[in-house]
């Protein structure tokens, strides 16, 4: 035999991390990529009627929405149809019947996903970035000419200071990339969740569906929880007031994109405090989906 | 490590089909082992027991009852398949890889890297005569070729242990010799080799010894040839022999009554597979010979 056995091996991880990544390309994935960058730039010619601030505002929710679409469309249907399809292809028992821990596997599949999702998001952020600073330029430089034609001279040093300080709020600030930061995390939560309900579905429209169903549920999960702590009502309420707390992850925690579109800072430990919560939901949810994929009979 | 390759000990399997359904019980109480360096036949019909038991073997389900083993290793250890190269029925790999980067993918699986796996998927590439077709997508191949990259796939970490699902199972003529010929090369290299195949045949050719699955259960077992041997009959062949040499035998076997009974008398027949190599590989040597002139 060529090499010894590692119960936890990176480059066993790595390979199959890399061929999940490949697999997913091959699903026409830059395609959606392209379609999405293509309306980024299309989005900053858009709205010429609008004051300054509302121009770049609007370009701002038109790619976060854009960019939301393609993290969470993905983190589901993506993910919902690679454990499935490996089933199905009987790609699983030639993988499986190498020495390959079923957790490798699992990390194998998450990382790919995610590598996938992050590398999309990131070139994203990068196009926004760029589109955002020069249409900021333009903006500001529009601004300071009407506030000139307005004033009839050249304004005072406070008007512009107010008009570049308005401008620059609503323009390229660190607060977006938290944006994006926030949307990546939430998608591996996604992820997680919908690699955990593949690991008991027998098929993909069955995950991909009760994925959705968390994802929506997912942002009204403090409702189960005050339903939950508040009592009083049915057993059989209380008990799914219960399970649902317990087992769907509260999204709304991610819910940042909103603010930094509307020029509103977020703090370093908020989104310190995000990046913990999303840490810990892709964890558990992975120990759960291992604990149910181990004893999976094939 | 361990003499024997193989131990299947009790070995029982049920599937809960479900609420509402009855338990199913594919596998009843099998036991057989598999000596180190030779090459055992699995064989039954369709739903006999056998890619169940090959499953559990592979850590792929869990026995209800019973024990599997692997080199002496029990064989739900993920650790006992580093020994074991598995090629499953209608193998599928992920079509947008090529052949290469299929056998070095599994070979990464296995923990190989570098210039050590290349040469050895290069090498196991032509050793299956996929070469020529090493770099083209697999989802472009034919149902011999993604057998023969399976092979490759299967031999790439140097296991001690082959396990074959139906190998030829959907193969043309040739490629089921080429892969009877590389099953018979691990023999040679002292590779332990487990196949089922419903090609009886093929088997007999290659198999030291063979067990016969039905309904779940092991219903015979043992070498081959103590198997299909017919005991109180004998054969012999001869070559140009004149009918006059011909009558005197018969004259002979009807002069000694009660020594023995002549049953048959005739020319043997080539098998049709046989027959069929003979006039494929002639018509490809007549092709060669037309193309070089």
């Amino acid at each position: 035999m060529s090499s010894s056995y590692k119960s936890f091996s990176p480059s066993r991880i790595w390979a199959l991390t890399m061929s999940t990544v490949t697999q997913l390309l091959r699903m026409r994935i830059l395609v959606f990529l392209l379609v999405i960058s293509v309306v980024v730039v299309g989005a900053s010619f858009a709205f010429p009627t609008f004051n300054a601030a509302q121009q770049l505002k609007m370009l701002k929710d038109v790619c976060f929405g854009l960019e939301q679409l393609f993290a969470y469309v993905i983190a589901m249907v993506a993910t919902a149809l690679l454990l499935p399809k490996d089933v199905e292809d009987r790609t699983l028992y030639t993988i499986l019947a190498k020495p390959v821990p079923r957790l490798d596997y699992l990390l194998g599949k998450l990382f790919g996903v995610l590598i996938v999702i992050g590398g999309g998001l990131v070139l994203l952020d990068i196009m926004l970035s760029g589109v955002l600073w020069i249409k900021q330029g333009y903006v500001l430089e529009d601004t300071l000419a009407g506030l000139h034609m307005q004033l009839g001279g050249t304004p005072p040093p406070e008007a512009i200071a107010a008009a570049t300080a308005d401008v620059e709020k609503q323009g390229l600030t660190w607060a977006l990339h938290v944006g994006v930061l926030a949307i990546f995390l939430k998608a591996s939560v996604l992820v997680s969740l919908t690699l955990l309900i593949s690991c008991i579905a027998t098929s993909t429209l069955f995950s991909v569906i009760t994925s959705f169903c968390f994802f929506i549920m997912g942002h009204g999960e403090t409702l189960f929880r005050e339903y939950f702590f508040k009592g009083g009502t049915a057993w059989w309420q209380y008990l799914a007031a219960a399970v649902l707390a317990i087992f769907c992850p509260d999204l709304s925690l991610f819910d940042v994109v909103d603010a930094v579109t509307e020029g509103r800072a977020v703090l370093l430990t908020d989104a310190l405090h995000m990046t913990g919560i999303g840490l810990l939901y892709t964890g558990g949810y992975m120990v759960v989906a291992y604990l149910l994929f181990v004893e999976k009979e094939l | 490590m361990s003499d024997t390759a193989v131990v299947i000990e009790n070995l029982t399997k049920v599937f809960n089909r479900g609420v509402g359904h009855k338990l199913f019980t594919a596998v009843k109480d099998v036991s057989f082992s598999v000596k180190a360096g030779e090459v055992y036949g699995l064989i039954g019909p369709n739903g006999s027991g056998k890619s169940t038991t090959m499953k559990v073997l592979l850590g792929l389900l869990a026995p209800t009852h019973g024990k599997t083993s692997i080199f002496g290793m029990d064989s739900q250890l993920v650790e006992s398949r580093r020994a074991v190269g598995f090629l499953p029925e209608n193998p599928y790999f992920y079509k947008h890889l090529t052949g290469m980067e299929t056998v070095l993918f599994f070979g990464k699986l296995c923990g190989m890297s570098g210039k050590k796996l290349h040469d050895q998927a290069k090498e196991l590439l032509k050793l299956t005569g996929m070469e020529g077709a090493a770099d083209r997508r697999l989802g472009g191949y034919s149902k011999g070729m993604l057998q023969r990259i399976g092979l490759a796939q299967a031999l790439v970490h140097e296991p001690q242990l082959l396990v074959l699902d139906e190998p030829t199972a959907g193969v043309d003529p040739a490629g089921s010799r080429r892969i009877r010929d590389l099953i018979l090369d691990c023999k040679a290299r002292g590779i332990t080799v487990l196949v089922t195949s419903h090609l009886l045949e093929q088997l007999q050719e290659v198999c030291d010894r063979i067990g016969i699955m039905s309904q779940g259960q092991m219903v015979s077992e043992g070498p081959i040839e103590d198997l299909i041997s017919v005991e109180n009959q004998t054969e012999f062949v001869l070559e140009n022999a004149t009918p006059e040499l011909l009558q005197q035998i018969r004259d002979l076997v009807a002069s000694k009554p009660g020594s023995g009974t002549l049953l048959s008398m005739g020319h043997p027949h080539t098998t049709l597979e046989r027959m069929f190599l003979k006039v494929t590989e002639e018509d490809e040597r007549l092709e060669a010979t037309r193309t070089k002139t």
